[in-house]
Parts: structure tokens; C-alpha cells; sequence
């Protein structure tokens, strides 16, 4: 698996063309989603074109309702497309696969089940070929990893917002997909809390030598910049396309701390703060 | 404020006392206006206390103890409530979660659902050649109904979200079934046990009463028969207390498996 030269961790600025030099991870093709609504068909997104290479981060950002959960529902295989096609791991998607995890808006738990049980059930399905032990052990190094071994045996109804989040990220990556499709998968979390689920985020994709690729749906302009390399700002709806794509540049690993005070990190930011919020500038002249 | 929690806490206690004496009076005046043709709380408070100091005697085919009577009962009502729900159950599962199996069973059920437990008794003594058998069937196809359409209804409201999560990570058919739609389902489908074993006491009583036999519809029978209206209103109480705890058991069991 190492055997690829790119994959070993790269500090140096040039990293990010590097990552563009990689197989596509992800391609979606002339994506068009329509849902027929009782007042006629409503185009939600529209002729979407977006290549994301193996091992890529890339942030989606945009007004709520443009059709981010759209898009990437189109990726998991959740949602047909209407038009188009999308390609994960050299195949059409035609569904979801074990290939793809996914950490959705609403957390959706089984309420019924502990939050072990919540994640031994996915594992359980994805990896049919391992030993029960070997799948505890998963599901215990995940809870681990999200620091909620000790609310194991607790329903979902009785944890918090963060929590629940924390253990559709726990499942999400204990399936240990190639690609990651996560979908405000730290709205619901304080910033201190949030800022260690980055940490893990980022060590869980160097662990795996950056090969996992990552789609990501935040309304975090700064949590944007700090992990991903490439953020995708999209128009709003309806028939939603892509505005920009903006690059960041910014070498690996970031220090949240330090990063704040580059110049690059600030004209990132500010184009961002453009790109999502003129509508409101121009309408305040 | 202490005698005020002390007074709540009375409060269960105090109604109770008060529906019981509502009961009674109600009672006694109707046995006053017909002249103690309908006999009063305390006479019939005699035969009942006689009744259960030896409820289990046995002096052939038609002369049983109320408890030997109430046993007969419920072991019929068992019997046709369990069948009904050991096919209403995974019917109901079956047509909750196909359109197809909807489209094609809800009309019978809508058809036969209606009909009156004593129509169905013929049917089953063509089938079972006694009225044991017979009245046990007509216990299990009355019962049935409401667990079928409750469980079928339970199945069919899945939120999409609980979907989801089967489909993105791959459960296999046997796993959606077991920790999916039966999870979600089962408080449905114990409203639905509940309604039916309510169905399947009320049933009983009719039951019984053409079959003959042992049982607490023949009780009632047998005792109009004797003309011992102090044994009839016994039997009432009777079956509407078993029926109250019936019904009790059953709300325990939801609040059980109630998840939140
Ligand atoms: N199943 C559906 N049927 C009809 N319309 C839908 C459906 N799902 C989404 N839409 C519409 O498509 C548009 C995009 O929805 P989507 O959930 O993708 O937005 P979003 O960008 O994820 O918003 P948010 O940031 O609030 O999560 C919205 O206008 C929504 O009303
Ligand atoms: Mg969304």
C-alpha cells in the first residue's frame, strides 16, 4: 500500500500539487438532482461537475437549502441523480457501499440501540469476513477515539447533540471507507470539542498515509481552511451549481494557532467571506 | 405544604373509595327500583364470598368452581390470541413494509374484520367438529385484527432516517428486520396485542355461552338457567376485573418497551 510514493507524509508546501497529480477519487459528472415536490418538479442542483482526488480534503460550503446534502447524497449513493452520473473509486455509483462513509446531518442512530451497538451493527455489516472479537475490537477503538467509551451502554436519547455526532463519526469511520462523506459532522459541537475532532480527523488520515479522501459539508469558514485543500463554494438554489472552487495552498500540518496569522490563511478567508456573503454587501449599498 | 403532599398522596385512594361508592349506590338504587329483582351489593357480595372460598371444586361437568370456570376461560383465550398473533404479527410485518402485499391484503382484512365473532362460529364447528375447537376459533379470528393493522401501521411509519442508516451501511434483509422495523415497530405491535386480548375477553363470554362446557360465559349461562342473578353479577365482576388486569398487564409490557 505504501509502496506509492506520494503517500508517505508530505510537509513541504508543494504537497497540494502534489495531491492533484493523484488518481480521481471521486468524480461527478454533469450531476442534476430534481425532486418532484406537490407544486411541480423542483431542481435542487444543477450540471455539477467536480473531480476529487485520492486523498483530497475538501470542504462544501454554501447558504443553507443550496443543496450541499444534496450533493453529497448523490456521492453516497443515498440520492439518484436525476441526470448525470457520479464515479467513486473507478466505479458508477448505483447505491451506497462499504466503500463510502457517511456521517449524515441528523446523526440518524438507531434509537433503540446502545451507542455500541449502534456502531457494532455497521461494522458488523460491512466486515462480515472478521471474528466477533476482532469487530469488538473495532468498535471500541473508534469509541475510544471519540472519547465516549464510557457512554457505551447509553441510548442515543440520552446524550447530548456533540455526542450523538461523535458516534455517527465513530461509525462512519470504523467501516474504514476510502472515502469519507461527512455532512456538518461538527455543527453540533463546541469549539473546544471541535477542535479535537479536527486533530483526530487529520491523524485518522495521516494514520492511513493521506489516502482516504474526505468530503466535508460545513458552515465553519475557518474550519474549511484548516483541513481541507480545496473548498467548494456553492450558488444558491434553486438549480444550485458550483460558484468557486478555491485552493489552500497552506502546507501540512497546520497548526490552528499559528495558521491563523499567514497571509495566505487570511486571503483565503476573506475571499471566502466574499464569495458567500456579497449578495448582502451589494444589497447594503 | 407537608399536608398538602400528604393529601396527594390520598388522592388515588380517595377517588378510588369514591368510584367504588358511585358504583354502588348506582347499584343499590337500581336494585331498589325493581324491587330486589336485581339483586343488591350485599347479597350478592354472600354468593361472590361463597363463590371464592372454594373456587376450585370439581363435581362433574356442570358444577365447577368459579376458579376451575375462569382457568377454562383464559386458556381458550390464550390459545386463540396467541394463534391470532403468531400469524397477525408477521402478516403485519409483510404488509407494512410491501405496497404490493398492502394493496392486495388490506381489502380482505377491511372485509373480514367486521364481522361478528358469532358468525364465525358455524365456520368453526365445520372445521373443528366440537365447540372446544370452535370457540377457540372464534377467539383467534376476531383477535387478530388489531394487532395486524397495528403492526402494519408501525412498520409502515419508519422514518426514512432509521432507512438510511440500513441502507448506507449495508444491513443485510434478516438485520433490517430484527434491528430495524421489529424495534421500531414493537410498541405498535403490543398496542395491537393489547386491543386484540381485549377483543379475544369480550369475545369469551358469547363464546362460551353457545359452546357449552366449561367456562365463565357458561358460568353466566348456566347461572341464568338456575335463575341466580347474584351468581350472574359475580361473574361480571369477575370478568371485568380479569379483563382490567389483562389490560394492565399489557400497559406494563408497552411502557417496557417503550424506547425515548
Ligand atoms: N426529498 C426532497 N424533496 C423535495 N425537495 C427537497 C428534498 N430534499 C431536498 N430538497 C430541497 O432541495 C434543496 C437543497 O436541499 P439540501 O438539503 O441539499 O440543502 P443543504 O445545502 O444541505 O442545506 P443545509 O445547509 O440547511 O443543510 C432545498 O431547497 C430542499 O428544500
Ligand atoms: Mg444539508
Amino acid at each position: 500500500m505504501t509502496s506509492n510514493p506520494i503517500t508517505a507524509p508530505i510537509d513541504s508546501a508543494s504537497e497540494f500539487h502534489k495531491i492533484q497529480s493523484r488518481p480521481a477519487s471521486i468524480e461527478v459528472k454533469g450531476i442534476t438532482v430534481s425532486f418532484k415536490t406537490p407544486k411541480g418538479v423542483f431542481t435542487a442542483i444543477k450540471d455539477i461537475d467536480l473531480t476529487i482526488k485520492k486523498g483530497e480534503i475538501v470542504a462544501l460550503i454554501g447558504h443553507s437549502g443550496c443543496g450541499k446534502s444534496t450533493l453529497m447524497g448523490t456521492i453516497s449513493g443515498m440520492t439518484a441523480p436525476t441526470n448525470g452520473q457520479v464515479i467513486a473509486n473507478g466505479a458508477v455509483v448505483k447505491g451506497p457501499g462499504p466503500d463510502r462513509g457517511i456521517v449524515f446531518q441528523n446523526y440518524s442512530l438507531l434509537p433503540w440501540l446502545t451507542v455500541y451497538k449502534n456502531i457494532y451493527e455497521a461494522v458488523d455489516s460491512v466486515f462480515k469476513d472478521k471474528t466477533a472479537a476482532e469487530k469488538r475490537e473495532i468498535v471500541e477503538e473508534n469509541l475510544k477515539m471519540v472519547n465516549l467509551w464510557a457512554h457505551k451502554d447509553k441510548l442515543p436519547g440520552q446524550l447530548s447533540g456533540g455526542m450523538k455526532q461523535r458516534v455517527a463519526i465513530a461509525r462512519a469511520f470504523a467501516i474504514n471507507p476510502s472515502i469519507l462523506l461527512l455532512d456538518e459532522p461538527f455543527g453540533a459541537l463546541d469549539a473546544l470539542t471541535k477542535g479535537s475532532m479536527h486533530i483526530e480527523l487529520l491523524k485518522l488520515w495521516n494514520l492511513d498515509n493521506r489516502n482516504k479522501t474526505i468530503v466535508m459539508v460545513t458552515h465553519d469558514i475557518e474550519e474549511a481552511i484548516f483541513l481541507s485543500d480545496r473548498v467548494v463554494v456553492m450558488n444558491n438554489g434553486p438549480e444550485a451549481t458550483i460558484k468557486e472552487i478555491v485552493e489552500i495552498p497552506l502546507p501540512r500540518p497546520r497548526n490552528k494557532k499559528e495558521i491563523v496569522h499567514d497571509p495566505i490563511y487570511m486571503e483565503t478567508h476573506d475571499k471566502l467571506m466574499s464569495l458567500l456573503f456579497d449578495k448582502f454587501s451589494i444589497e447594503d449599498e | 405544604m407537608k399536608k398538602l403532599l400528604n393529601f396527594q398522596t390520598y388522592l388515588p385512594l380517595l377517588f378510588g373509595l369514591g368510584s367504588t361508592t358511585l358504583l354502588l349506590g348506582a347499584w343499590w338504587t337500581v336494585s331498589l327500583l325493581t324491587n330486589n329483582e336485581i339483586p343488591n351489593p350485599l347479597s350478592t357480595w354472600t354468593v361472590f364470598s361463597e363463590m371464592l372460598a372454594t373456587p376450585f371444586y370439581d363435581y362433574g361437568p356442570n358444577d365447577k368452581g368459579i376458579g376451575n370456570q375462569l382457568f377454562s376461560s383464559l386458556l381458550r383465550v390464550f390459545s386463540g390470541f396467541g394463534a391470532g398473533s403468531l400469524l397477525a404479527i408477521p402478516l403485519g410485518l409483510l404488509i407494512g413494509s410491501s405496497k404490493t402485499a398492502f394493496r392486495l391484503i388490506n381489502p380482505i382484512v377491511q372485509i373480514l374484520r367486521p364481522v361478528s365473532p358469532l358468525a364465525w362460529f358455524p365456520l368453526g364447528l365445520l372445521a373443528f367438529k366440537a365447540a372446544e375447537g370452535a370457540t377457540v376459533f372464534i377467539i383467534f379470528v376476531t383477535s387478530l385484527w388489531p394487532t395486524l393493522i397495528n403492526t402494519a401501521f408501525g412498520v409502515a411509519s419508519i422514518p426514512q432516517d432509521h432507512k438510511n442508516v440500513a441502507k448506507a451501511f449495508g444491513f443485510s434483509r434478516w438485520k433490517y428486520i430484527t434491528k430495524v422495523i421489529i424495534p421500531y415497530a414493537l410498541p405498535h405491535i403490543i398496542t395491537g396485542l393489547r386491543l386484540s386480548i381485549g377483543v379475544a375477553w369480550m369475545v369469551i363470554v358469547a363464546g362460551e355461552m353457545l359452546s357449552g362446557g366449561v367456562g365463565i360465559g357458561f358460568f353466566v349461562w348456566d347461572s341464568w338457567n338456575a335463575l341466580s342473578l347474584e351468581k350472574i353479577l359475580s361473574a361480571i365482576l369477575i370478568i371485568g376485573t380479569v379483563g382490567l388486569l389483562l389490560d394492565k398487564g399489557f400497559d406494563w409490557l408497552q411502557k417496557r418497551f417503550a424506547f425515548s
